[in-house]
């Protein structure tokens, strides 16, 4: 626990930065919906004829006019790149920080054991991702109540479950790279985020690399897809909880045969 | 006292990194109440050997047995009883030197303040201050705190007084005095054979990864060896000599001595008598 509460204070300067940012730019997006709705009613036709980038983006399946296409399109998109990106540099840091910082003789060496570490550094991974979503959708419903008008709730609830999911499954194959990293490699972390979201826009414009939506979790949790057919693929969320666990478990076995 | 004592035993440990060689086949044992001492120059294997026995490193061959347990199997029941000071201190730059201190004292759950306040006085810590406004010195007091404050049943240093000053290294080693005095058995790695020399009873020689003697203290500097520089006919000259005392004065007598200085060799040379052995 002591560990776990050590990482919690370690990383609330990340945390607050990446909170309050995504969660002001998610609240300001939805804030916007007010001034540009009738503008974006226009735009949804526009939008509608601009072919396989507006499939890529799910304009040509949701209106933007309306609250709901509104944040499934534009305010998800922000909540989901951003919320990968704290994810993935959450996990990348988490382990090799200690090699990099030299301070693994001094964490290694007290009375832990090296499971419970990454037990306790996994731990308290998960509950800053937990945290940060917890706020971010705070900042979302303080700006629905602004504006007076809401996405439906279910769809809503059902698109932030499965942000978690894909944040903890980012974040588990960022920790596994940690692992194995003695540095920590931040802008791979981050990059790899970006080519998850752009295999989720490519495999639904190209047929050919369809199967690439069982790779990215984007696919699954893309906001659009949850709106309108009101619930997750469950074969993709188990795959997604498959990897998690794999990369958590993969972490530690790793990391106890590893030399320091 | 019996075998079943030894606080450290290691057997024919081997540890290479790739091609790269770390230790090869060595044993040693430390017994309790002992303070043992760890000789090499850099490189030659005494980080690598104390780091298989603190669990950071997974060797390729032998035994570990710290306080009557296996080391590898019962890492943490271990750790819990040992403080273990790395020759290069490094902690979380930005926490306090308390918060440091404290945090180690939570993970062995274990309340260690009025030790810890002493060691800080003693040691002259300002707890107030942050890791990274700390020299290598400083951060070396931290950690002589964060090894001695739960008063550990063994000590296990590595270069300890590399970066701090004579005073400190003075107080240091009175600390561990009197730790050792309370039972505490210390292993300490160094490569100044002066401090191995005044503190330590029992002590290993190490280089290339091989230990080239273990015996007390006394005996490993039993050496016949000197280090003669002598200032004759005007002229310097300098020589390592090897043999009985006599017939150095004898030979010395020979060579119209205007000046001489006869000197215990460097650790170095004391190691290539050894291996010339």
């Amino acid at each position: 626990m002591t560990l776990f509460l050590q990482e919690l204070k370690m990383n609330r300067k990340q945390f607050l930065a990446w909170t309050i940012c995504i969660g002001i730019c998610c609240f300001g997006c939805i804030l916007l919906f007010g001034g540009v709705k009738e503008t974006m009613e226009e735009m949804g036709e526009v939008y509608a004829q601009m072919g396989a980038f507006a499939t890529a983006l799910s304009l040509d399946r949701m209106n933007s006019g309306t609250m709901e296409g509104f944040y499934a399109t534009e305010v998800s998109l922000i909540f989901a790149v951003g919320g990968a990106m704290f994810a993935a540099m959450l996990g990348i840091c988490m382990l090799a920080k200690e090699e990099e910082g030299h301070t693994a003789e001094f964490l290694y060496t007290l009375p832990l054991g090296r499971t419970d570490i990454v037990a306790w550094k996994y731990a308290a991974m998960t509950a800053l991702i937990l945290l940060f979503n917890g706020v971010c959708i705070c900042w979302e419903l303080l700006g629905f109540a602004c504006v007076g008008e809401r996405a439906p709730l279910k769809e809503f609830w059902l698109f932030h479950g499965a942000q978690l999911l894909m944040q903890l499954e980012i974040g588990s194959l960022s920790f596994l790279a940690s692992a194995f990293c003695r540095k920590k490699q931040v802008g791979a972390a981050l990059g790899f985020v970006i080519l998850l979201y752009g295999m989720d826009l490519m495999c639904r414009i190209v047929p050919d690399i369809e199967n690439l939506k069982y790779v990215t979790p984007y696919y699954f949790s893309n906001a659009a897809d949850i709106f309108i057919n009101g619930n997750l693929d469950g074969k993709m969320v188990g795959i997604s909880v498959a990897v998690t666990v794999l990369c958590g478990g993969g972490a530690a076995i790793f990391y106890n045969g590893k030399d320091f | 006292m019996g075998k079943s004592e030894n606080i450290i035993e290691i057997k024919n440990l081997t540890k290479s990194y790739g091609k790269k060689r770390g230790v090869k086949a060595i044993s040693l044992s430390v017994e309790q109440g002992d303070i043992y001492g760890f000789l090499g120059p850099n490189g030659a294997g005494k980080s690598t050997t104390i780091r298989s026995i603190l669990g950071l490193l997974r060797y390729q061959e032998g035994e570990i047995k710290v306080l009557q347990m296996d080391a590898p199997r019962e890492q943490k029941e271990i750790l819990r009883q040992v403080g273990y000071m790395p020759s290069e201190a490094m902690f979380y730059p930005s926490m306090k030197v308390k918060e440091v201190i404290s945090f180690a004292a939570k993970v062995r759950k274990t309340d260690c303040s009025k030790e810890a306040q002493r060691l800080c006085e003693i040691l002259k810590v300002d707890g107030d201050k942050k890791i990274e406004e700390l020299s290598l010195g400083n951060r070396k007091k931290v950690s002589i705190v964060c090894a001695m404050q739960h008063r550990p049943k063994l000590l296990i240093l590595d270069e300890p007084t590399s970066g701090l000053d004579p005073l400190m290294q003075e107080a240091f080693f009175e600390l561990l005095l009197e730790y050792n005095r309370q039972g505490t058995t210390c292993f300490l790695s160094s490569h100044v054979l002066s401090e191995v020399k005044s503190y330590c009873r029992h002590a290993a020689m190490i280089k290339d990864g091989v230990i080239i003697r273990t015996d007390t203290v006394e005996n490993l500097l039993k050496s016949d060896v000197r280090r003669v520089r002598v200032v004759a006919g005007g002229q310097k000259k300098e020589f390592v000599y090897t043999g009985e005392m006599k017939d150095l004065i004898a030979k010395l007598a020979d060579m119209q001595v205007e000046d001489v200085l006869i000197e215990e060799p460097s650790l170095d040379e004391i190691f290539r008598h050894y291996y010339e052995k």
